[in-house]
C-alpha cells in the first residue's frame, strides 16, 4: 500500500475512524459507551442547570406562563433519562465493563463481539431518540421517549447476555471463580440482574406502546376513572426501576472497593463476604421487585413483607461497609484522586443509607414523591454516589484507556470542588425538603438563604466538573505519559499488557493464573504484591 | 489506621514484577492441553477446557440465559394479564379462534420433526438431516402464517386490539410470541444452510442450541395459549 499521496492519507484516515467506530472490539466498545455517557453527563447537567433556575425563578412567579410546567417536566423527564440510563446504567457496565472485564479475566474478545457493537449502536439510536423527543410535540414526543426506552432496554439485554456469557465462558486458565477480581463479580451479577429486570422493561415498555400505537388499553382502562391512569403504569415502571437502583450501584461498589483495596495495600477484607454481600444486593434489589408484583393492593400483609425486604437490603448494605473499612484498617494509604473519589463515595453511601432511614419513616406521613426532601435524597445516593465511583475508576484507568495519566492536582482539586459542592447542595436541599414539609411560609428568610445556597453549591459543583472537563481533554493529548505498564502497582491482568491494550489483549493467547486478585502485604521483589500471573517457581526464583 | 501519603513515588520506576512476562497459553494450533502443576493445587481445574475455542457451549449458555430473559418478558406480560384480569369490572370473554388449535398441533409436529431430523444428524444420515430439518422449518413458517390468518379472521369479525383487554392480550401474547419464533425459523434457516466445515462449531452441536430455543417457543406457545383459553 503506499501512503505517498494525500489523498491517499485522508482515506485511510477515514478509513481508521470508521474503523474506530464501528470497531467491535471490546475496548473500542467500551470507550464510545463513555464517551457516549461524557456527552450525556455533560447534556444533563446543562439541563439540570436550567431547571434549577427555571424553579428558583418560579417561585418569584415570574414563569407562570402557559406550558412552562409542561416544559419543566419535558426537561426533568429528559435530564432523568439521561442521566440514568446513558450514565449510571451504560457507563459502570458497559463503559468500564466491556473494556476491563475481558482483561481481567485474561480473555481476547467479548464471548459475542458483533453484539457489543449492536448494543452500542442501539443505545446510541435510543440516546438520539430520548433527546429528540422533547423537541417535538408531547404526544408524540412520548411515544418516540418510549420505543428508545424500549431500543435501550433491548441493548442492555444484548450487552448483559454477552457479559454473562463471557464470565461464564472465557476466563483464562486458573482464573477460578475465588479469584475473579471483585469488579468481575459486580459486572457478572449486575449482568444478570439487568437480564431479569430489562426484560421487564421491555415487556411493559410493549404493552404502553401497543395502548399508544394499536388501541389497547392495559394501562387506559375505560371503564375506570382517569385519575387511576397513571397509577397502573407507575406500578409497572417501578417494578423496574426499584432494581434499577441497583444495577447502577452495583458496578460502583465493586469499581470502590477494588480501588480501596489497591489504594490501601491490603487485601480485601473478607473478600468472600464481599461477594456474598453483592450476591445479597442484587437477589434483594430483585425481589423487593417481585413483592411490588403481588402488591397489587389486594393484601394487606404485603405492606409489612416489602418493609421488611427493604430492611434486609441494610444487611448486605452493612456488610459492604464494614468490608470497606476493614480493608482500608491498617493499610499504607495513597490518596491519589481515584482512591479520594473512592472514599467520596463510601461517605455519600453512608450520608445517603442515613437518610434513607429517615424518609422511610417520613413517608409513612407524607405521599408527596416529588420535593426537595427525596429529590436530595436519591441525587446523593444514587446520582452523585454513583458517580464518584465512575470517576473513581475513570481515574484509576484512565492511563489503561489512553497510556497517559490524568493530572493529579487539577483531579485533587476537583475531587474536593465536587465534594463540598454535593454535600452543600444536597444537604440543603434535605433541609429545604423538611421546611416545605413543615409548611413554613416560602418567602421567609431561611428559604431565601436556602434557595441561594443550593444555587453557590450548584455553581461551585458545576464549575468543579468543568475543571474536570479540562483536565481530561489536556490529559488526554497532553497528559503525563503512563510510563510504568502498572503505575497503581496492582495485581489483576489488564495492568501486565500494553496501555493502551494491543488489538488481541495478550498477543494471540491467553494467560494463566495463579492466584487470587488481591495479595497484598507480601514482600516480594521489593515490592508488597504478588501479580495474578506469578507462577509459584517464579515467585520462588524472586525471594 | 497508618496514613502513609506517598505522592506517586511508586509511578515512575518500574520494578522487577513488571519485567515477568505472563506465561501465554498458546491456543493457535491443536488447543493441546499445556503444561499444568504450577500452580499451589488450590485450583483444582484439572479438566480445565481452553476458553473462546468451544464456541457450542457459549452459545448453549447464551441460549439458556437468553431463554430466562424471554421467560421474564412473557411473565411480566402474564401477569399483567392476571392482574387486570382480576381487577378489571368489565372483562369481556373472548372465544379464539379455532385455527389456533391447528397452529398449535403444526407447531408441536414441528418440535417432533426437529427431533426426528437431529436423530438423523446423529446416524450421519445427512440427506435424511436436511430433508426433516427443512420440514421443520417450513412447518414453523406455517404457524406464522396460520397465526396471521388468524389475526385476519378475528379482524374481518370486527376485533381489534382496542375492542376488549382480552383481545388486546391476545394481540400482544401472539405477536410477542411470534416475533420470537421468527428468531427460531432464521436460525433454522441458519443452520441448515450454512457449510459448517470451516467454522469450529459442528453440525450437530448448533441443531442442538437450535432446537433447545425451539422446543422453548413451543411450550411457551402452549402456556400460552392454555392461559388464553381459560383465563377468557
Amino acid at each position: 500500500m503506499s501512503d505517498h499521496s494525500s489523498q491517499n492519507e485522508s482515506a485511510k484516515n477515514g478509513d481508521t475512524l470508521r474503523r474506530k467506530l464501528f470497531s467491535t472490539d471490546h475496548k473500542s466498545v467500551g470507550l464510545r459507551f463513555l464517551w457516549l455517557a461524557l456527552f450525556s453527563v455533560v447534556l444533563g447537567m446543562a439541563l439540570s442547570l436550567v431547571m434549577r433556575m427555571q424553579l428558583s425563578q418560579q417561585v418569584v412567579g415570574m414563569f407562570a406562563a402557559n406550558g412552562a410546567s409542561d416544559r419543566l417536566a419535558a426537561i426533568t423527564l429528559l435530564h432523568g433519562s439521561l442521566m440514568v440510563f446513558f450514565v449510571l446504567t451504560a457507563a459502570p457496565q458497559c463503559g468500564f465493563g466491556y473494556f476491563l472485564l475481558p482483561l481481567q479475566i485474561g480473555a481476547r474478545e467479548m464471548a459475542f463481539p458483533v453484539l457489543s457493537g449492536i448494543s452500542f449502536w442501539m443505545t446510541v439510536a435510543s440516546l438520539a431518540g430520548i433527546a429528540s423527543s422533547v423537541l417535538i410535540a408531547p404526544e408524540s414526543g412520548a411515544t418516540l421517549w418510549l420505543i428508545s426506552v424500549t431500543c435501550f432496554s433491548a441493548a442492555i439485554l444484548l450487552a448483559s447476555l454477552n457479559i454473562c456469557v463471557t464470565t461464564i465462558e472465557f476466563r483464562a486458565k486458573g482464573m477460578t471463580l475465588p479469584r475473579l477480581p471483585i469488579t468481575v463479580w459486580a459486572w457478572f451479577i449486575t449482568a444478570i440482574l439487568s437480564l431479569l429486570i430489562f426484560s421487564i422493561l421491555l415487556a411493559s415498555g410493549t404493552l404502553l406502546l401497543s395502548d399508544r400505537l394499536l388501541g389497547t388499553h392495559f394501562f387506559i382502562v375505560i371503564s375506570q376513572s382517569p385519575a387511576m391512569l397513571p397509577v397502573i403504569w407507575q406500578r409497572w415502571f417501578w417494578f423496574f426501576a426499584q432494581s434499577e437502583v441497583y444495577v447502577a450501584m452495583l458496578p460502583c461498589f465493586g469499581i470502590v472497593t477494588h480501588v480501596l483495596s489497591i489504594c490501601s495495600r491490603n487485601p480485601i477484607w473478607k473478600e468472600r463476604a464481599v461477594v456474598l454481600a453483592l450476591c445479597a444486593v442484587g437477589l434483594f434489589g430483585f425481589c423487593i421487585w417481585g413483592e411490588h408484583m403481588f402488591a397489587s393492593g389486594l393484601n394487606p400483609y404485603t405492606p409489612l413483607v416489602f418493609s421488611m425486604l427493604a430492611s434486609s437490603l441494610g444487611v448486605p448494605a452493612l456488610l459492604l461497609i464494614f468490608c470497606w473499612f476493614g480493608t482500608l484498617w491498617g493499610g499504607k494509604i495513597r490518596l491519589s484522586t481515584a482512591m479520594l473519589f473512592a472514599l467520596g463515595f463510601v461517605s455519600l453511601f453512608l450520608t445517603g443509607g442515613l437518610s434513607g432511614i429517615f424518609l422511610a419513616r417520613r413517608e409513612f406521613s407524607a405521599g408527596a414523591t416529588n420535593d426537595a426532601l427525596v429529590t436530595g435524597h436519591f441525587h446523593l445516593v444514587m446520582g452523585v454516589a454513583a458517580t464518584f465511583a465512575i470517576l473513581a475508576a475513570l481515574f484509576f484507568w484512565f492511563p489503561k484507556f489512553f497510556g497517559r495519566r490524568l493530572n493529579e492536582t487539577l483531579g485533587k482539586i476537583h475531587f474536593w470542588a465536587t465534594f463540598a459542592g454535593v454535600y452543600g447542595l444536597f444537604m440543603s436541599m434535605h433541609w429545604l425538603g423538611l421546611l416545605e414539609r413543615a409548611n413554613s411560609a416560602p418567602f421567609s428568610a431561611e428559604f431565601q438563604m436556602l434557595r441561594t445556597t443550593i444555587m453557590v453549591a450548584t455553581v461551585v459543583t458545576v464549575s468543579a466538573q468543568l475543571l474536570f472537563l479540562c483536565n481530561f481533554f489536556w490529559s488526554l493529548w497532553r497528559g503525563e505519559k503512563a510510563g510504568n505498564k502498572n503505575p497503581w502497582r496492582a495485581t489483576t491482568l489488564e495492568w501486565f499488557v500494553d496501555s493502551p491494550p494491543p488489538s488481541e489483549n495478550f498477543g494471540g493467547g491467553i494467560p494463566i493464573v495463579f492466584r487470587g486478585a488481591y495479595e497484598f502485604g507480601v514482600s516480594l521483589g521489593g515490592e508488597d504484591f504478588v501479580p495474578q500471573h506469578l507462577a509459584p517457581d517464579q515467585m520462588a526464583r524472586l525471594r | 489506621m497508618k496514613l502513609d501519603v506517598k505522592r506517586e513515588e511508586n509511578m515512575a520506576g518500574t520494578s522487577v514484577l513488571d519485567d515477568i512476562e505472563l506465561i501465554i497459553e498458546d491456543i493457535g494450533g491443536g488447543g493441546g492441553k499445556p503444561p499444568f502443576g504450577r500452580d499451589g493445587g488450590d485450583s483444582g481445574d484439572g479438566n480445565h477446557r481452553i476458553p473462546g475455542n468451544s464456541s457450542a457451549r457459549k452459545y448453549a449458555i447464551a441460549i439458556a440465559l437468553m431463554m430466562v430473559a424471554i421467560l421474564m418478558f412473557f411473565m411480566a406480560m402474564v401477569a399483567a394479564f392476571l392482574v387486570l384480569r382480576m381487577t378489571s369490572a368489565k372483562w369481556i370473554a373472548f372465544r379464539i379462534p379455532n385455527l389456533l388449535w391447528l397452529n398449535t398441533a403444526v407447531l408441536l409436529g414441528s418440535s417432533a420433526t426437529l427431533e426426528l431430523s437431529r436423530r438423523r444428524l446423529n446416524a450421519f444420515d445427512e440427506k435424511g438431516f436436511r430433508r426433516l430439518w427443512m420440514l421443520t422449518t417450513v412447518l414453523g413458517i406455517t404457524f406464522v402464517l396460520g397465526q396471521v390468518i388468524a389475526w385476519r379472521e378475528l379482524i374481518s369479525a370486527g376485533i381489534y386490539g382496542s375492542t376488549t383487554l382480552a383481545a388486546g392480550f391476545f394481540y400482544v401474547f401472539t405477536a410477542a410470541h411470534a416475533v420470537h419464533l421468527f428468531g427460531g425459523i432464521c436460525a433454522l434457516l441458519y443452520v441448515g444452510f450454512r457449510k459448517f466445515k470451516e467454522s469450529q462449531m459442528t453440525r450437530n452441536a448448533a441443531a442442538e442450541v437450535t432446537s433447545y430455543y425451539w422446543h422453548f417457543m413451543d411450550a411457551l406457545w402452549v402456556f400460552l395459549l392454555a392461559l388464553l383459553y381459560f383465563g377468557k
